[in-house]
């Protein structure tokens, strides 16, 4: 075990030693509860790597706790997994018990986030709760936990039995649905007899439901971008009433399934852009909600509700007393821990908030003056 | 009528009650059935065989026990394979005809037990995904999704049940000391094996997508691949120039192999000259796993020597 106040890591530079002194100190006081927590394999990193280690077991949250607060790791996650024998390696003998389901949500940002990002991201994460989670997929609210990633995102936990022994290939039909990979609409359609043409109504679920919400608005704002003809009442009537009944022989346009390809593509604005990759991984180690994330200094904060969610204001793990830093780079105005953080230019010494000093350290954007 | 189910259905509850109830020893005629039992899968003969008897009812259950210690000791994929889908087509065919009665004791035994929601036939989607067949048809994303049930029709409910069963049957766990006639007749059956299975599939490592990896991986391990995967992995090998008869060698790696229709089909690939269906294609035949973003599988080694 390191200690961060012993001789061992004096010669550590004293900026690192500030950040761990202050991970520590805010591991003292946060709340840290991993759900079968002694089932769960750890992983740990620190200024070289997000991971450097795994393999590791904590029997209980308390033991969890201790060492968070003793070694301070920059990075701290736990497998989605659920083993019998969480520390054995190589995997196979862990003995694999089932995993949750989980979603990543990520924007490609810069040095911060922009209000823009976050009001995308957090609409994603909404509508991956509330439309396909709820709606399409029946899980109830008190199976999903929602954690802000403490850096560019969100992660979704889904724990609930009925998913829990799903292989890769099972959660990778989920992510696909989830966020509309390989979507083709003209798989709705498809003959019903010699004469009538089957298709989509309003009524339907999932995609086929929202398909018709899209023709149903384009048909409304834009008619005649699906065809000249549908700009008259009784044409743009007939075709609305296909989607009433799923009879889609009603409307003359011969051609109309090729027609409905703009409304279809638009439907992509309906998915959620979810990292496959995380979701189909059965092994995944993924941030321990409350922790801290070692690239913003920010909590992986679990959240009870995304609205209003702001990061720079609601995931600050450390103080507003000043530090002083020289940046390594131009920094522009940033709103930050309730206020507004002047503009820096590279070189420049400045005392800031430590909650922002320790992210722009973090970010490897200013070092320690 | 129990014995009848059991029979029918060897795999089941009923199946191993049978064995246990009736004290069904192995012995010669029983593993010699097993033998047939396996040969007949990989044959792709299929006998529905419905034995009126008492004796033979046992005789037929019990080949089917001795069958699955055959295969738990030589753990051989591929010969495991091809009988679970030999004995899932069986079942599927038997089900076919089956009484309402009967196929509810079998949805309940294997899992897939079909609901009502909202006037539809319907299954959890949690059970849809664990057994639809990997074919674009059956795509979680094209269905009708609501409240965590996915909409199916009777027919596909079947289909469901034969992967479930197929699924059963597959898996067969660790039998480390298999007693002496077990043994006898695992060498006898292995020389029944025809010879041009399983071959090797030598390709370099990281020569292919990992889209084509994962359905060559298939191939060496011997698991069936839905439609549009094996046209891919045809198409695919055509346009890399790998010759017919080392491609038809891969392809007799599938479970299902049938040489006569595998080597017309690919001819015919290759006499039509198909071009590889792009990423996005197979992103909407769910075979699509990295984020390559190459557009077409083909792009991969100029893609890979860019980088």
């Amino acid at each position: 075990m390191q200690d961060w106040e012993s001789a061992e890591v004096e010669n550590v530079e004293k900026e690192k030693v500030m950040i761990l002194k202050n991970f520590s100190d805010y591991y003292k006081n946060a709340e840290i509860e991993v759900p079968a927590v002694e089932q769960r394999e750890f992983g740990v990193g620190g200024f070289k790597k997000k991971i450097e280690s795994r393999h590791m077991g904590f029997k209980t949250n308390g033991a969890l706790k201790n060492y968070l607060v003793q070694d301070a790791p920059l990075y701290i996650s736990h497998s989605i997994a659920y083993y019998k024998f969480p520390e054995s390696t190589p995997m196979e003998r862990k003995e694999w018990m089932g995993g949750d389901l989980i979603f990543d949500l990520d924007v490609h940002a810069g040095m911060f986030l922009t209000a823009e990002e976050i009001e995308h991201v957090k609409r994603d994460a909404i509508m991956l709760v509330e439309d396909f989670l709820e709606k399409d997929f029946g899980v109830s609210k008190k199976d999903v936990t929602l954690v802000f990633s403490g850096g560019r995102g969100f992660h979704i936990h889904v724990k609930t039995p009925r998913f829990r022994y799903l292989g890769g290939d099972e959660r990778r039909e989920i992510a696909d649905y989830i966020a509309g990979a390989g979507l083709d609409y003209k798989k709705f359609f498809g003959k019903v007899d010699k004469y009538r043409m089957g298709g989509p109504k309003k009524s339907d679920w999932g995609y086929r439901g929202r398909f018709c919400r899209m023709v149903e608005k384009t048909l409304e704002e834009n008619p005649s971008s699906i065809h000249r003809g549908l700009k008259k009442p009784e044409a743009k009537e007939k075709l609305l009433g296909c989607m009433d009944d799923g009879n889609w022989s009603k409307t003359p346009i011969k051609d109309i399934i090729e027609r409905l390809e703009g409304a279809a593509k638009e439907m992509k604005l309906e998915s959620v852009d979810v990292d496959t990759g995380v979701t189909i991984d059965t092994k995944r180690l993924i941030r321990v909600p409350n922790t801290l994330h070692g690239s913003t200094g920010l909590i992986a904060k679990k959240l009870d509700k995304l609205e209003g969610f702001e990061p720079y204001r609601d995931a600050l793990a450390f103080g507003k007393e000043p530090i002083k830093i020289r940046a390594k780079q131009d920094l522009p105005e940033q709103e930050f821990a309730n206020s507004t953080m002047e503009k820096i230019e590279k070189e420049e010494e400045k005392e800031v908030p430590k909650s922002y000093g320790i992210y722009l350290i973090l970010k490897d954007a200013a070092t320690l003056s | 009528m129990e014995l009848n189910f059991a029979c029918k259905y060897p795999f089941t509850e009923e199946g191993k009650q049978a064995i246990k109830e009736n004290n069904i020893q192995i012995n010669d005629e029983i593993t010699e059935r097993g033998v047939k039992r396996i040969v007949d899968a990989l044959n792709r003969v299929q006998r529905t065989a419905n034995p009126v008897h008492i004796s033979d009812q046992l005789i037929e259950i019990g080949s089917y026990g001795a069958a699955r210690m055959m295969l738990a000791h030589l753990r051989n994929r591929y010969l495991s394979n091809k009988f679970a889908i030999a004995e899932a087509k069986k079942a599927s065919s038997l089900m076919a005809r089956e009484t309402k009665e009967n196929i509810k004791r079998l949805q309940n035994e294997l899992g897939v037990v079909p609901g009502e929601f909202e006037g539809k036939v319907v299954v959890p989607l949690e059970v849809y995904v664990k057994f639809s067949p990997r074919s674009v048809d059956y795509r979680l994303i094209n269905r009708n999704v609501k409240e965590g049930h996915v909409e199916v029709s009777r027919r596909e409910v079947l289909r469901l049940m034969e992967e479930a069963v197929k699924m059963k049957v597959e898996d067969i766990g660790l039998f480390p000391n298999a007693p002496e006639i077990v043994k006898k007749y695992s060498v006898k059956l292995m020389k029944l094996v025809p010879k041009t299975a399983p071959s090797k599939m030598s390709f370099k490592e990281g020569e292919n997508p990992p889209c084509i990896e994962k359905l060559l991986e298939t191939a060496k391990k011997h698991e069936n691949l839905g439609h549009q995967g094996r046209w891919t992995l045809a198409v695919y090998l055509i346009n890399k120039g790998v010759p017919y008869e080392k491609i038809l060698q891969i392809f007799s790696n599938f479970p299902d192999y049938d040489e006569r229709v595998a080597s017309y089909q690919i001819k015919h690939a290759i006499n039509r000259g198909y071009t590889v269906p792009s990423c996005g294609m197979l992103l909407s035949y769910g075979l699509c796993i990295a984020e390559c973003k190459i557009g077409n599988p083909l792009r991969w080694k100029t893609w890979k020597r860019k980088k």
